[in-house]
């Protein structure tokens, strides 16, 4: 059987893994205990006679009046008590996001997937979730800022458009600083903008660009532009350092792709196989099938290989293949075997890089099936040289004046202290960032723009996909639209931006569609269903070699000692944002840290210097702590960027250290690593957040695996021992019997990619509270949905799995016994329940539940200045679910299937007296689950999905020797390993 | 003998003293609550005689020489239990606080609408009188009406009981008196039952508001709209079948009839008026809440009355007999789950019940004759609590 483990430690020393394992526990023990201490009997005797007294009093007193307070008009889409769902779009970070907003009671509090648009196919990500939460955020400014100090609109104005009238009086220049802008209705207001300021240039900058395949495309194609990576169409996937699961491009459309090209369920599904070259451990190399971990100097050198046999085995040259630092063999083969079903992609920046991945593609015929050109990409449009002309011509005073919209260069150029200066010592400095941040910090004028869910807006993420954000709650704060504020400075006196958009839809996106004659009608429907998609006929520009004789020419890059290799965390991509405590708070998928960023290094390095986690090095004089990173390729260290913000707000101030300093600036383009670092190790530690060692599975077989061929000849192989496991299901007492429903999951390991969407998604839905750095570290982290990463085999370069754990709501459930108040009874429907209000806190089930899922309050998290994350104040609660009670101290917590959703779909079906359709009833992990992983549903509907995929022959339950018979099915993860 | 006495007559003047210097503070702390409320704060330039001299013109205590009825006869000073139709004191000064004297003036001697005219007939008040009544009331609103004292018989009682007991086991151990021990021993565990008996009825009340009636900003009466005109509860309470909530009926929608109604057969031009304002200038009405859930328990009136069918006076009580809205049933949890057990499931008319396959089997077999509530899970713990 496959060793599994969890951490180096206990893949080298079990036993002793165990007894520090141990041993921790009870110091954590010992601590509590000691803290208890300290107050003794007799305190508690005066503690409990004057809590016995302030008891009566308060008894005496009367209950407060509660005000009941109706709508002057009832908005007649308004019933009090149910929840509103608009369509809206996400777009910040270069992520793109059809989403539903819920809005309950005039309040946002839920972003679900939207299942019309065919870009995130109803998936999102851990961070379109959150976004929810930006909306209450407390760093966000309330009124517009002169120089730090609160002013209004009208000085504003008056100021900046009198300014901007002199600089072009003047002819000194103003450059408009934004991010990819992916509105068509924005272009036109910034078109405007600039036609009324002629000396205002629009320059584009993105902290993790994409310039190297633009640039690349534009010398291949003659089109700078991002095609359309078809991953579900893809036979072989091979993936040179782009983590396209987790922060690449359009990672939730991906993901999506990805899992349903490697679904395999019934007999004749078919399954990709996926390659991944890589430095660090990232989100998509730990799902791969052959991991292959290089040094990102290398990068080039074996693509050249790979291209050169490809093309002899094509029979277009016949000299050697140069030689690679990996072997690609194997590669070239699976690649040549699936000619036109194939796929090659590289995350580099550089554009030779990218020049030889395209001559690859073009070689194995992928352009045109696996890469198309028709909806090409616009999410990344910045090229990384323009924004370098614009730092150098700021520093010889060509540029007088500089706006800052949804742009931190302060914070993520590697020059960043430099540009600090340079931006404040401008003539106009504007920045129209909605919260703090350190560019707008360098700016002399803060005009704030609304939160996405407070605005307008159209965006176009793909080529003729169309989507609408709108207004789902009245501006909390004194911000206005830029798009209204540009159009202000451009002269009009009530410019509104809505109008705009209606008008510009109304006018030139009617005539793209023929159900509705009537302009109205169809912006009505747009709104309604938030994306219009238009039929796009493209044809597929020509490939050229241009530029490809050079790339091949000039080499790989010079490998001199450490490379260092920065990557977009998971949770925090480029770091905007950091001051969102649900993403602080999310456990890294593969290292399973929170609230910091860490080197990730290699096994053998560490084990040579005698590194453990927790110690710290230096790298280039920078102190990061350090977490020993099984599959670290040699030679390299792995660092997340998005940290050590520095004016982000209360939560992300001074989490973890900024690398952006770090990263270089070659051929003219922003390159995420640096070669010849200096590192020096310490002797210091530094605590870090680790949910690694939390939630011991003791080494069962939790995680069953098989491989693609297996699984053609078995289905159920690698799930055997779940014959044995059903034999032996004998009880003394009757099954409970379920009349009505039976409530069920399944989770496809298959299909999980570990991505944490489902972790945040419960989080929104179900009031879970962030508890902080120091509290995660002693375990007691609430997420009610936790993912457990598993390693395998080899230290050096493991297999990695990732399996999402939430109550299993076991029939015959060990925490149920032990309650001694009943708090936790089966209901009918067997659910596992939890009554908040009857728990005591003996946690007597928290001990006896063996997939350790359940959560205890050990303090009050909300309204507790000691946790001032986001529920400390009134702004930062309106993002609670009020279907959901939120929990005070001493209470157990855990997951309840959504019963709040259940409940509320079944009393729709009961009043509209019909049946529940399968599938109508999705707590919020599956809703918006990019991998289509999660499946919910009634297991006694033997038409339903869930019933099918429980009779899987690949279907088993966690511990099931136990027989605590769990509702809650696991498939086994299947790879497609080359036999 | 004589030390006996002695240390009897000890106990008795710790007893006394205790008791004095209970009684003592009780009523100087119920004196502080009040003290500042019987003030009179001088406001407009008015002196405090004027003021009290309005006063005692409302309460009918000046001028001793009328033929008209007091003020107070007909006006409250603030709202009370009973229901009394006529705008109070409070009312009426908050009408015409930020209005001038000849506004009231011409209010009160120059009456509209029928029922006014009938009641403010013979009004022969002077000009100098009705001036200080206004003084009065404006007064009024910035001192608020004194707070009725609370009446604490369950405390009185509950004292008296615990001064039996002291009494009852002093006799028993020290004095000795009674020759019949059963007397002193039978008052001691009566006064004790009882005292028990009124802490366990006050726990399991507590936070429970049975019979809660609070005054309301409008003197709305559920028997005129429901009872008298028969007007259907979901008239008003439109969300009733779709929502949890009940809904309270937004201000426009009072207007659909009071666009015309203007004068009601018992309060006059008054009350309605206060709702064509709110309606007019964008008041919100701020009704006290009566039914209050604790935060844990979610309650969904659209599964009882949009699926179940239930009578709202199933639970709301004769809401058409109630001048003043009260809460009828005690919300309690065991009231719920009682009701959960008896109730029968309309199972064959309601399609979402054909989930439920075993209990239609068992039906048709006769091995159940009924399905109820409780039958399908409705008192799970997470049915109400999540």
């Amino acid at each position: 059987m496959t060793k599994y483990w969890r951490s180096l430690d206990e893949l080298n020393n079990p036993v002793e893994f165990k007894q520090n394992e141990v041993k921790l526990e009870l110091d954590a023990k010992r601590a509590v205990m000691k803290k208890a201490s300290g107050s003794s009997r007799r305190d508690f005797l005066k503690t409990f006679g004057f809590s016995v007294a302030a008891a009566a009093v308060v008894a005496s007193c009367k209950r407060p009046v509660d005000k009941a307070i109706p709508y002057l008009v009832k908005p007649e889409e308004v019933t009090p008590g149910m929840a509103n769902y608009y369509a809206s779009s996400y777009f910040e970070a270069n992520e793109y996001c059809s989403v539903l907003v819920k809005v309950r009671d005039g309040r946002p509090i839920k972003i679900e997937g939207n299942d019309l648009s065919s870009v995130s196919q109803k998936g999102t990500s851990a961070r379109v979730q959150a976004s929810v939460l930006d909306l209450y955020d407390d760093a966000r400014f309330k009124t517009p800022l002169k120089r730090g100090e609160a002013t209004n609109w009208e000085e504003v104005d008056s100021y900046i458009t009198k300014k901007l009238e002199q600089l072009n009086s003047d002819n000194k220049k103003v450059v408009l600083l934004t991010s990819s802008i992916i509105s068509p209705t924005t272009k036109k207001v910034i078109a405007g903008f600039q036609e009324k300021y002629s000396n205002v240039e629009w320059v584009k900058y993105d902290a993790v660009s994409a310039s190297g395949i633009l640039e690349a495309n534009q010398q291949s194609f003659g089109t700078a532009l991002i095609p359309d990576y078809r991953f579900e169409r893809a036979k072989v996937i091979a993936s040179f350092g782009a983590d396209f699961l987790g922060t690449w491009l359009s990672s939730t459309e991906y993901t999506k792709a990805y899992a349903a090209g490697r679904r395999v369920l019934d007999k004749g599904d078919e399954m990709s196989r996926h390659y991944q070259f890589e430095s660090g451990m990232t989100l998509t190399g730990s799902n791969a099938d052959v991991r292959v971990p290089i040094k990102p100097s290398e990068e080039k050198t074996i693509l050249t290989a790979l291209y050169y046999q490809l093309l002899q085995a094509k029979g277009f040259m016949t000299i050697a293949a140069p030689g690679s630092p990996v072997d690609v063999t194997g590669l070239a083969e699976d690649l040549l075997a699936n000619e036109g079903k194939s796929l090659v992609i590289s995350g580099s920046n550089d554009v030779n890089i990218q020049l030889i991945v395209n001559a690859i593609n073009n070689l194995l015929g992928n352009y045109g099936s696996t890469i198309l050109f028709d909806r090409t990409l616009n999410t990344h449009q910045a090229i990384d040289a323009e924004f370098e002309k614009v730092f150098a011509r700021l520093k010889n005073k060509e540029i007088a004046g500089v706006l800052c919209w949804g742009v931190n260069p302060v914070y993520n150029h590697p020059k960043g202290q430099e540009l600090k200066e340079l931006i404040s010592g401008a003539e106009l400095s504007v920045s129209f960032s909605d919260r703090k941040d350190e560019t707008t910090a360098a700016c002399h004028w803060v005009c704030p723009a609304p939160h996405y869910l407070e605005a307008w807006n159209d965006a176009e993420p793909k080529k003729g996909l169309f989507s609408l954000s709108q207004p789902t709650i009245s501006k909390l704060f004194d911000s206005r639209q830029v798009q209204e504020t540009l159009l202000k400075w451009a002269g009009e006196e009530q410019p509104n931006y809505y109008e705009l958009l209606k008008a510009n839809w109304e006018e030139n996106f009617t005539g793209l569609q023929s159900k509705y004659s009537d302009s109205r009608l169809f912006w009505n429907d747009a709104l309604q269903k938030g994306v219009f998609e238009t039929e796009i006929i493209a044809e597929a520009p020509v490939y050229s070699e241009n530029g490809l004789e050079n790339a091949l020419q000039l080499g790989g890059a010079e490998s001199q000692g450490w490379e260092i290799v920065f990557y977009q965390s998971v949770a925090l991509k480029d770091g905007s944002s950091a001051n969102n405590p649900w993403l602080q708070e999310l456990p890294d998928p593969v290292a399973k840290i929170s609230w910091d960023n860490f080197a990730a290094v290699p096994v053998k390095w560490a084990e040579e210097n005698g590194l453990q986690n927790e110690s710290v090095i230096t790298i280039n004089g920078i102190e990061m702590p350090v977490f020993v990173q099984p599959g670290q390729a040699p030679g390299t260290i792995s660092v997340a960027l998005g940290y050590g913000r520095e004016v982000a707000g209360k939560v992300g101030d001074g989490v973890g250290k900024n690398m952006y300093a770090l990263a270089s600036i070659q051929n003219n383009a922003k390159q995420l690593w640096l070669g010849g670092a200096d590192v020096q190790t310490t002797t210091k530690t530094f605590e870090l957040a680790l949910s690694q060692t939390h939630h011991s599975m003791e080494g069962r077989p939790i995680v069953r695996e098989t491989n693609f061929d297996k699984w053609l000849l078995d289905p159920a192989s690698g799930n055997e021992i779940r014959e044995e496991h059903l034999e032996h299901h004998v009880s003394m007492y009757p099954e409970q019997e379920f009349k009505g429903h039976h409530w069920a999951m399944a989770v496809d390991l298959g299909s999980c990619v570990g991505c944490g969407n489902c972790s945040i998604s419960c989080q929104a839905e179900n009031n879970v509270q962030v508890i902080g750095k120091e509290q995660v570290r002693n375990r007691r982290i609430m997420h009610w949905i936790r993912i457990d990463r598993y390693f395998s085999n080899d230290a050096e370069n493991p297999d990695v799995y990732h399996q999402p754990v939430m109550c299993q709501h076991c029939d015959n459930a060990p925490c149920e016994n032990v309650c001694p108040v009943s708090a936790t009874p089966h209901s009918e429907e067997g659910l596992n329940q939890m009554a908040y209000n009857r728990c005591v806190g003996t946690k007597y089930c928290v001990n006896n539940c063996p997939y350790k899922v359940r959560r205890f309050n050990w303090f009050q998290y909300v309204q507790n200045p000691e946790f001032d994350y986001a529920s400390n104040s009134d702004l930062g609660r309106m993002v609670l679910n009020p279907d959901v009670t939120v929990r005070s101290r001493g209470v157990v917590e855990k997951c309840s299937f959504c019963v709040q959703r259940i409940q509320e779909k079944k009393a729709e079906a009961k009043v509209a007296g019909r049946m529940l359709k399968d599938g109508e009833v999705q707590p919020a992990c599956v809703q918006s689950c990019p991998a289509d992983a999660l499946v919910f549903g009634d297991v006694n509907d033997p038409k339903s999905k869930i019933n099918k995929l429980f009779k899987n022959e690949r279907n088993y339950h966690l511990l099931e020797e136990l027989h605590t018979l769990p509702s809650v099915g696991y498939l086994t993860k299947v790879r497609n390993k080359k036999a | 003998m004589r030390e006996h006495f002695f240390r009897g007559s000890f106990m008795k003047k710790t007893q006394i003293f205790i008791s004095l210097f209970a009684f003592v503070t009780c009523i100087l702390l119920s004196n502080n609550l009040y003290a500042d409320s019987t003030e009179s704060v001088v406001t407009d330039g008015h002196s405090h005689a004027e003021v009290k001299r309005g006063e005692r013109f409302f309460k009918g205590l000046l001028p001793f020489d009328r033929n008209y009825s007091s003020c107070v006869s007909c006006h409250n000073l603030n709202q009370v239990d009973t229901l009394n139709w006529n705008p109070s004191a409070m009312d009426i000064a908050m009408k015409f606080v930020d209005k001038d004297f000849e506004a009231f003036q011409a209010s009160v001697m120059n009456p509209v609408g029928v029922k006014m005219e009938a009641s403010h007939v013979n009004f022969n008040i002077s000009e100098e009188d009705l001036k200080t009544v206004k003084i009065y009331l404006d007064d009024l609103v910035h001192t608020g009406t004194p707070v009725p004292k609370p009446t604490h018989y369950n405390l009185i009682l509950f004292l008296f009981l615990g001064l039996l007991i002291t009494w009852a086991v002093v006799e028993l151990i020290f004095i000795r008196k009674i020759k019949l021990k059963f007397i002193p021993l039978i008052i001691l565990l009566g006064a004790f039952g009882w005292q028990v008996k009124m802490i366990v009825t006050d726990a399991i009340k507590l936070g429970r508001q049975e019979n809660y009636a609070p005054d309301q900003p409008i003197k709305f009466s559920h028997k005129v709209h429901a009872g008298e005109n028969g007007i259907d509860c979901m008239y008003c309470h439109t969300t009733v079948e779709q929502s949890k909530s009940a809904g309270i009926p937004a201000t426009n929608l009072c207007m659909n009839c009071h666009i015309l109604i203007r004068e009601g057969t018992n309060s006059g031009k008054f009350e309605i008026a206060k709702v064509v304002d709110a309606a007019e200038n964008g008041h919100s009405i701020e009704w006290k809440r009566i039914h209050n859930l604790p935060d844990h328990v979610y309650f969904s009136h659209a599964v009882h009355v949009g699926s179940g069918k239930l009578d709202c006076m199933q639970c709301h009580g004769p809401v058409d007999e109630m001048d003043i809205m009260q809460q009828h049933s005690d919300l309690s949890m065991g009231w719920c789950v009682n009701c959960h057990r008896d109730t029968e499931v309309d199972f064959g008319n309601n399609g979402y019940y054909e989930h439920y396959v075993k209990l239609h089997e068992e039906l048709k077999s006769g091995a159940i004759d009924s399905v109820k509530a409780v039958d399908i899970g409705a008192n799970d713990c997470m049915r109400c609590h999540y």
